[in-house]
């Protein structure tokens, strides 16, 4: 794993990671977003043969976050999981039990449609809309916010996996996962690996961070 | 030893002669070879009764062997089972049969199984087939996954491939070529008393390789077989529209309209004119363009393309057949199919790219045996005359291109598999044999088939965790067979989706359906955006369900979505005389190559024009950029492979980011810092040295690959495309081909798709055997390298056409990124 990026903003300290996740120093919050859990196996019960590396492979990278910053808590604001309890789900859990004791609050997302039982038994913290920690709102779809410029806070989202086009040399162009603040809200890349990119417009006032391999550049 | 007189043969002669007609020595030689149980090909151009040398051949044997009771036998069971390519066909070939079943006065029923047949027709159809059965190959495999399936085809005696010369070197061929070697097999294993011969016969129009085009639908029956041939095809007459003053600076797509003018008077002369554009894209902007330069055609003119509403394509058909159109702007849409008796004009816009594809569309004019076509070819840019000059060259010389044949489709054999084991389960071993009895997978492996079948059973070698993959099962008596009803149904629905891309849906807001559009393309709009579909500017208001959901729209700057199945490619026989016509431009007197002297000689000031034995190297430095523009005339697709190779080799030698262009004449490199080129160096970067590991290794395979796997997934079924009007239960089944390919080629890169992926981009997208043989002929050919001061008017073309830029690079992604300041796009 490389270097976090500090990226001082509204007086708190946020390190963006290259593994697609931010930790909020202040808050001792390690912050992700559409982990999709299961996805892999979701497509493989339906005759779709996706190699379940991925799913290891996006486990390993948040046990590495997981240990490398020694979160108080960690946020994830929406689509845990992709639709169902499958194997991969219970695999993830047992996973979970059994590395770390942090407690993991979620951000109900689209994709999160199981019982609220569920996720009790599984010892997940379910915010059915949103969570409030100022000065951050966190919720899952950003489209869903009231940009109520008179509150006093910034909402941070997830739900689009967003990407950004980028313009170099001799008209050449390529594609990135990245992260996003703009005026009133922020959006994380999606954590796993099996998402594709949403590819966004920002305007000059906007931060946008690309993710280049493995490292993180801002874009201006 | 002919049964010339033979009771089937007398009948059907006085059948012609009632009808005005007399056979033609073609079709009478195909009755003869069917009559004694032969199997072949047969080949004669479009309008000249091919149809009727294989099904009348069909109706002698019939007669023949029941000569007295003929007109009584009922429920025979299917004898005659035609394969075609085109859904549209098959309505008025069904119908012209059944005229002649009804005259003749033999009581055969003739069925249609299409993707368009009603659910009851199937119904009826299972219990009891037509003697005749019309049916595209999908359809076809579509029966296989019947559990009964063996039985209908107890009775069948002929197998007649319509069009084989389309299907053949496509994947729907592969599927006609594994359907064949099932049918023979299923004749062999089966227990009747009297066996019949079953005998196949291809139907083809002329290409370069008949003979092999033969040998691979014979390939199962391990019979030679015989090619039978009409005389050569009718005078085509190629007027070529000469633009008034040559533009020195062609620029691809831009002349084109400004000459519109020019076919009013031609299309006001002729009775019926069928007017053939490369993309569809570009027919959005004929018709609107013809219109407005000639207001009077409105009600007389109409558009055809691929992607517009099934029944207005119908429409148009119909008009054309019964002369209610003056002209009709379409593309390869109708290059096939019936012919429009009232057509005596066909235009051409834009290069052809190749020799088959013109004459095929010249002879869509001009019906009557012996009559000439008439085609007129109008220039897009003014290059495209010396295209035309070669073409009318290869014409009178009789070059013509072949049709590369498959080999090895995994694609394909996954989704045959998954049908048989629906349709009642197989046998390994048994089915291996069977598969290698076709051309394309005479040389499958043990290792690979196992390889093919683990993938299925697994999921592949890389997933052994977790159980809950499933495709195959082995049943108790040792069959591989699909339990899931869900799973079996699915791939049902996908046996049909031999397509290249996602296509979306698209309706009006109150419910009707305008067309289809490829979702690439609607991801790049934003909502409140206006295009051009079927001839209408309509407004993207929302995509729902994949469907995508305007409104008319009044906008004047629309956008004409730029269909990706345009860009063909320029085929070696036309690239290599291509290659002659330059040699000699300057002293040419073709009226084409003469209009174009002053470009020729503005070429001959600023570079030089090659010889056939040279390479052309022009390097021009426009401020602080390179471009080193390469011709090798070889056809766009082979200078993607071409350029790519040569921008990895050249940054090998030193670090150096490349974009690149590219056209059917050439290829650019364009790059940031010098580059010095001797022709020594030169030859090095063509060699054909460690070719597959160096095309492999530049970045556009992988970026080649990606594009190339989005067929193989959507057939491999790993994209589901959907129930029809259930799409939201597939929602968290939807994965785009990129994101299937990124995955897989980062996690598991042994999959046989995605070998698949890498492979076809070899063999179909670099056409490594054309590849190699450029390469051969770089390799003796005399190296030019010239440094003009300004662009000359072979590289600006290529220069300007900046829309196929792919990139390559050795410098590392960070790099790359932060080497320039970074510049975001909006």
């Amino acid at each position: 794993m490389f270097a976090p990026y500090l990226f001082p903003f509204k007086n708190q300290h946020l390190w963006l990671v290259a593994e697609k996740c931010i930790f909020w120093e202040e808050e001792g919050a390690l912050i992700l977003s559409d982990t999709h859990i299961g996805k892999t196996a979701h497509f493989k019960a339906n005759g779709i043969a996706v190699p379940e590396a991925i799913f290891k492979d996006d486990l390993r990278r948040l046990w590495q976050v997981i240990s490398v910053f020694n979160p108080k808590k960690i946020l994830i604001v929406g689509d845990l999981l992709h639709k169902k309890n499958n194997q991969e789900v219970t695999h993830f859990l047992k996973w979970k039990n059994e590395t770390t004791k942090v407690p993991f609050h979620l951000i109900k997302g689209n994709h999160d449609i199981l019982s609220e039982e569920w996720y009790n038994d599984a010892g997940i913290i379910l915010h059915q809309h949103q969570l409030l920690l100022p000065p951050f709102l966190f919720i899952h779809n950003p489209n869903e916010t009231e940009n109520d410029e008179e509150k006093d806070v910034y909402t941070i989202s997830g739900h689009i996996h967003p990407g950004i086009r980028l313009k170099i040399t001799g008209k050449q162009q390529i594609k990135l996962p990245c992260f996003y603040f703009g005026k009133h809200q922020a959006i994380l890349p999606a954590f796993s690996n099996f998402t594709g990119l949403a590819m966004l417009k920002p305007t000059k006032k906007d931060k946008v961070f690309a993710i280049a391999n493995q490292n993180i550049i801002e874009i201006k | 030893m002919h049964q010339q007189h033979s009771k089937g043969f007398k009948i059907i002669e006085q059948y012609l002669a009632g009808m005005q007609q007399t056979a033609f020595p073609f079709q009478i030689a195909a009755w003869h070879a069917i009559q004694s149980g032969k199997s072949g090909l047969v080949n004669a151009p479009t309008g000249m009764g091919k149809t009727f040398a294989v099904f009348l051949g069909s109706i002698i044997q019939f007669i023949d062997e029941h000569p007295n009771t003929y007109t009584q036998q009922n429920n025979n069971g299917l004898q005659l089972l035609w394969i075609t390519p085109l859904k549209a066909l098959v309505k008025d070939l069904a119908r012209a049969m059944e005229t002649t079943l009804k005259y003749l006065n033999i009581p055969w029923q003739v069925g249609i199984r299409t993707g368009d047949t009603t659910t009851q027709e199937r119904q009826q159809q299972k219990k009891q087939l037509p003697e005749i059965l019309l049916i595209t190959p999908e359809s076809l495999h579509l029966l296989f996954t019947h559990n009964n399936h063996a039985n209908y085809f107890k009775t069948l005696k002929i197998i007649a491939v319509d069009e084989w010369h389309e299907l053949l070197g496509s994947k729907r061929g592969v599927q006609v070529e594994l359907a064949i070697a099932h049918l023979v097999q299923l004749h062999h294993t089966q227990k009747i008393k009297h066996k019949h011969k079953l005998c196949i016969w291809g139907i083809s129009a002329t290409i370069g390789n008949l003979e092999e085009a033969k040998n691979v639908l014979l390939f199962p029956l391990k019979t030679k077989g015989v090619i039978i041939q009409a005389p050569p095809t009718k005078k085509i007459n190629v007027h070529t529209i000469i633009p008034d003053e040559i533009e020195t600076y062609p620029w691809a797509g831009h002349l084109g309209l400004k000459l519109a003018h020019k076919i009013i008077p031609i299309i006001e002369q002729s009775n019926s004119t069928l007017i053939f554009i490369n993309t569809r894209g570009m027919t959005e902007t004929w018709y609107q363009t013809i219109l407005t330069a000639a207001p009077q055609l409105a009600g007389a003119i109409a558009i055809h393309h691929g992607s517009i509403e099934k029944e207005l394509r119908l429409w148009v058909e119909e008009a054309l057949h019964q002369q209610k159109l003056k002209a009709v702007v379409c593309t390869a849409s109708l290059d096939l199919g019936v012919d429009f008796k009232p057509v005596d004009t066909v235009i051409q816009i834009g290069s052809p790219k190749g020799i088959a594809r013109f004459i095929q569309r010249a002879g869509r004019s001009g019906h009557q045996p012996n009559a000439t076509s008439h085609i007129y070819f109008l220039p897009t840019h003014s290059l495209e005359l010396a295209e035309v000059a070669a073409l009318k060259h290869c014409l009178q010389n009789n070059i013509i291109e072949s049709k590369p044949t498959l080999l090895l489709c995994y694609d394909v054999l996954v989704q045959y598999l998954c049908t048989l084991a629906i349709g009642g389960g197989f046998n390994a071993k048994e089915l291996l044999e069977e598969v290698q009895q076709t051309y394309c997978y005479q040389q499958l492996s043990i290792d690979e088939w196992n390889e093919i079948l683990l993938y299925l059973t697994s999921g592949g070698a890389a997933f052994h965790e977790y159980e809950d993959f499933k495709k195959l099962e082995l049943d108790s008596n040792g069959k591989y067979v699909i339990r899931n009803r869900r799973l079996a149904m699915q791939h049902r629905m996908h046996i049909g989706t031999i397509v290249s891309d996602a296509m979306l849906k698209v309706k009006w807001m109150h419910g009707s359906y305008l067309g289809v559009i490829e979702e690439w393309f609607i991801n790049r709009l934003n909502i409140g955006d206006s295009f051009v579909l079927g001839g209408r500017n309509v407004m993207l208001t929302m995509i729902k369900d994949m469907t995508v959901w305007v409104k008319a729209s009044q906008a004047t700057n629309t956008i004409i979505p730029s269909w990706m199945g345009g860009r063909m490619s320029l085929t070696a026989n036309l690239g290599s005389e291509l290659r002659n016509i330059f040699s000699n431009a300057l002293h040419s007197q073709l009226p084409e190559m003469k209009a174009l002297a002053p470009l020729f000689q503005l070429q001959q000031q600023l570079s030089v024009i090659p010889n056939n034995n040279e390479l052309l190297i022009e390097i021009i430095q426009e401020k602080k950029h390179w471009h080193i523009v390469v011709y090798p005339f070889e056809g766009r697709l082979v200078h993607e492979a071409m350029s790519a190779l040569m921008a990895y080799r050249l940054s090998k030698l030193q670090p150096v980011s490349f974009s690149i262009a590219m056209n059917d004449y050439g290829f650019e490199l364009l790059c940031d810092e010098r580059i010095d080129l001797t022709p020594q160096v030169v030859v090095q970067l063509f060699s054909t040295e460690n070719l597959i590991t160096d095309l492999q290794n530049s970045v556009n395979a992988t970026e080649m690959a990606a594009r190339a796997f989005r067929e193989i997934a959507v057939i491999g079924g790993l994209i589901f495309q959907g129930y029809p009007g259930k799409n939201k239960r597939t929602h968290h089944l939807q994965a785009s081909a990129t994101l299937l390919f990124k995955v897989l080629n980062e996690y598991d890169s042994k999959n046989v798709l995605l070998q698949q992926a890498f492979k076809e981009v070899f063999e179909k997208q670099m056409e490594e055997v054309r590849l190699r043989s450029a390469l051969k002929r770089i390799q003796e050919a005399a190296i030019r390298i010239t440094h003009p001061k300004q662009f000359t008017p072979f590289s600006f073309p290529i220069v300007a056409d900046g829309l196929n830029r792919n990139h390559i690079s050795s410098e590392q992604l960070e790099d790359r990124i932060k080497k320039m300041q970074q510049q975001l796009i909006h």
